[in-house]
């Protein structure tokens, strides 16, 4: 087909086809991963650390935000998935007296399993309803399953948590190769296995909102009603959004259980965490997905640096009290920090500066 | 009303409802008029809202492929009775008929998917998405692709290109890529019909599709619902306020008054009822 011959809407799709690999957001993207597979050659454990935690809860925030974002449901049970995830691997793991690889894959399905029933029980018994009733049962589901893991000794060891060991090339017992000059540890195995998995599961999250069901889940949360009335069944793309965002949370929980190898009801299962979730997907911009990857590396970068940071700053000023003080306190600066990133983005980062693009556009077409 | 043959075969059956098919449905209506049922009926249809009845034992009989008109004045029932028959109410009593299947217990969107579309007295469009994303949701509801998450929704290309031909037939290509939000009120309105036809339902419930236009902007829409009668194709309730508009384009006339049904005849007789002259105030309906 000639171009003259195309509707302005085939001459914009085919421009977007053509464009697909030359527009920046690409490169970005692509710089981003190159980034993140060079980071184990900085002589740090600790960034590499921070570095596996940033894209776990990208990936974790990234599936909340579909559920939150996208489909406007507040869930507290995507701690619950997360734990499930973690608790599934670190349990076989544990029990089984040498770790095989099927074990990773057998958590893999018992997590999806579990998260895929757990999440049509949540939305078949509340979402008909209210849909504060929905959060609700999702807060008591959540806080059933942290009891759970606390007193089910017998199984979880409960508040004790779990630590377990990895099979080959994870474990920690192999003692690594040396490629290139470079000393590819079992961390350092465990790192790009969660690499590969994150951008794997990042990459179903933005497929997901871009497929037909995503733009059918955007025409809901902008018109429930006029959604109905073509049609659309809204209860059965609620539900298909809770069940994809809770297992991928729950695939989070693994890569974070296999990180760390070890567990424990607190910092897997805590229905606290869901403060950390809520803060990450709103400072990166709810219903951006991309957002995530802020939120999350804001949250995590404040976390680990702050306090040495505020550390550092009161060691020039021995004499000033109050600033030691201060440093004390990083936990209320960090709050503070908070408020300041939601006042200057409203909507979140990535949403604040598309809004933003959107309107100089919109000025200069006319 | 120009529909384009052919599109998308793979994705959408083969639809009765094309140009040159038309005349031969018409001629097969001719002789089967008499065993086939209605497009629409309702029965005894009622609906309270607390004490309020405000639609009570309306029975209404909607022939495919004919235009009728409700009309009474405000809070007779009319939109009431569009959300009985379109599924976002439960009638208190009654049945409402589609094709003389009783669908009373169905929700909306199965009613949808049954062949009912309906605009709304409100201006009911999708605000923050394209004009263009409108339509094609219309459509994509249409094809049943709606629960593939693992293709990108641009690959459907069919969709975007039908979307685009109907924007065309109501007079809105230009603002494709515009949020609908930006439109005016008028070409929101003809928005609403494209999203309408995208639906390609059997049954077209409009509801006050001219409410809130500027005169000038009257008659596009008055020709779009003409064009769409005249392919005799899809069965049209009417719900308007616009008495010369009616009275042009209307077979039948069924009038509401307090949620009851008081008279339902050709625009003619309708317009001669002393019952309905009483309801619109005791003034004589003038005609256009
Ligand atoms: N959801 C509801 N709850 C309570 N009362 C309602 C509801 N919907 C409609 N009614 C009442 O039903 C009656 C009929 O309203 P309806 O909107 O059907 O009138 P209408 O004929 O469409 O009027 P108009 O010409 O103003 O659009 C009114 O008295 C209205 O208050
Ligand atoms: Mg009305």
């Amino acid at each position: 087909m000639m171009i003259n011959d195309m509707t302005p809407v085939q001459r914009d799709r085919l421009r977007e086809q053509q464009t697909k690999y030359n527009r920046p957001s690409f490169w970005i993207q692509v710089a981003l991963v190159v980034v993140l597979i060079l980071v184990p050659l900085v002589p740090s454990f600790r960034v590499m650390d921070m570095v596996a935690k940033i894209m776990i809860f990208t990936v974790v925030v990234a599936s909340y935000d579909l559920i939150l974002g996208y489909t406007g449901l507040l869930s507290f049970a995507h701690a619950m998935f997360f734990g499930i995830g973690a608790y599934s691997v670190a349990l076989l793991c544990y029990h089984s007296s040498s770790p095989q690889w099927y074990h990773l894959i057998l958590a893999v399905v018992a997590a999806l399993t579990l998260s895929v029933i757990l999440a049509l029980v949540l939305a078949f018994f509340s979402l008909r309803t209210k849909a504060i009733f929905f959060a609700m049962l999702s807060l008591a589901l959540a806080d059933f399953f942290h009891i759970l893991g606390m007193t089910w000794s017998d199984l979880t060891l409960g508040e004790d948590g779990i630590t377990f060991s990895l099979p080959g090339i994870l474990n920690v017992e192999w003692s690594g190769v040396n490629l290139l000059g470079v000393h590819f540890t079992p961390r350092v195995m465990t790192y790009y296995l969660i690499l590969v998995a994150a951008v794997f599961l990042f990459m179903g999250l933005l497929r997901f909102v871009r497929s037909p069901v995503g733009r059918v889940l955007k025409s809901i949360r902008d018109n429930e009603q006029r959604s109905t009335a073509l049609g659309y069944k809204t209860f059965r793309y609620q539900i298909y959004s809770i069940v994809f965002g809770s297992s991928i949370a729950s695939l989070g929980g693994i890569l974070f259980a296999v990180w760390l190898r070890f567990v424990d009801p607190e910092s897997v299962l805590g229905v606290f965490s869901m403060v950390d979730y809520l803060l990450m997907v709103i400072i990166g911009g709810l219903g951006t997905l991309y957002g995530s990857i802020i939120g999350a590396t804001f949250f995590m970068a404040t976390q680990a640096w702050l306090p040495d940071l505020l550390k550092g700053i009161a060691a020039f000023f021995p004499d000033y009290e109050i600033i030691h003080r201060i440093a004390e306190r990083w936990m209320a600066f960090l709050g503070l920090m908070f408020i300041v990133a939601i006042m200057v983005f409203p909507k979140g980062v990535v949403g604040t500066v598309r809004e933003i693009i959107d309107r100089r556009k919109a000025s200069g077409a006319g | 009303m120009k529909e384009s043959v052919g599109w998308a075969p793979s994705l959408i059956p083969d639809s009765p409802r094309t140009t040159d098919q038309i005349e031969f449905h018409s001629i097969y209506i001719k002789k089967s008029t008499m065993d086939k049922a209605p497009a629409i009926e309702t029965r005894d249809l009622t609906i309270r809202f607390g004490g309020n009845i405000a639609v009570n034992e309306v029975s209404l009989v909607f022939e495919e492929y004919h235009l009728k008109s409700i009309i009474g004045p405000n809070g007779a029932g009319k939109t009431t009775l569009f959300n009985l028959i379109s599924g976002q109410y439960k009638p208190t009593s009654g049945r409402v008929y589609l094709n003389g299947e009783d669908v009373t217990g169905l929700d909306p969107a199965s009613r949808t998917k049954l062949g009912i579309g309906r605009s709304f007295q409100l201006t009911n469009i999708f605000p923050t998405l394209t004009v263009l994303e409108n339509v094609r949701l219309a459509l994509q509801s249409k094809v049943d692709v709606g629960m593939v998450f693992w293709h990108h929704w641009r690959s459907y290309t069919e969709l975007e290109d039908r979307a685009y031909d109907l924007l065309k037939q109501v007079l809105l290509e230009d603002r494709w890529r515009y949020a609908a939000s930006t439109l005016t009120h008028g070409e929101q309105r003809k928005l609403e019909i494209a999203i309408l036809l995208g639906l390609d339902p059997a049954v077209l419930l409009l509801d006050e599709p001219t409410a809130g236009m500027s005169i000038e902007e009257v008659p596009a829409i008055l020709e779009i619902i003409q064009d769409i009668k005249a392919a005799h194709n899809r069965t049209i309730l009417l719900v308007e306020h616009k008495f010369d508009m009616i009275m042009t384009v209307s077979d039948t006339i069924a009038v509401l008054k307090e949620g009851q049904l008081i008279c339902d005849d050709t625009p003619e007789a309708v317009s001669n009822n002393e019952k309905v002259q009483a309801a619109y105030l005791g003034g004589g309906v003038k005609h256009g």
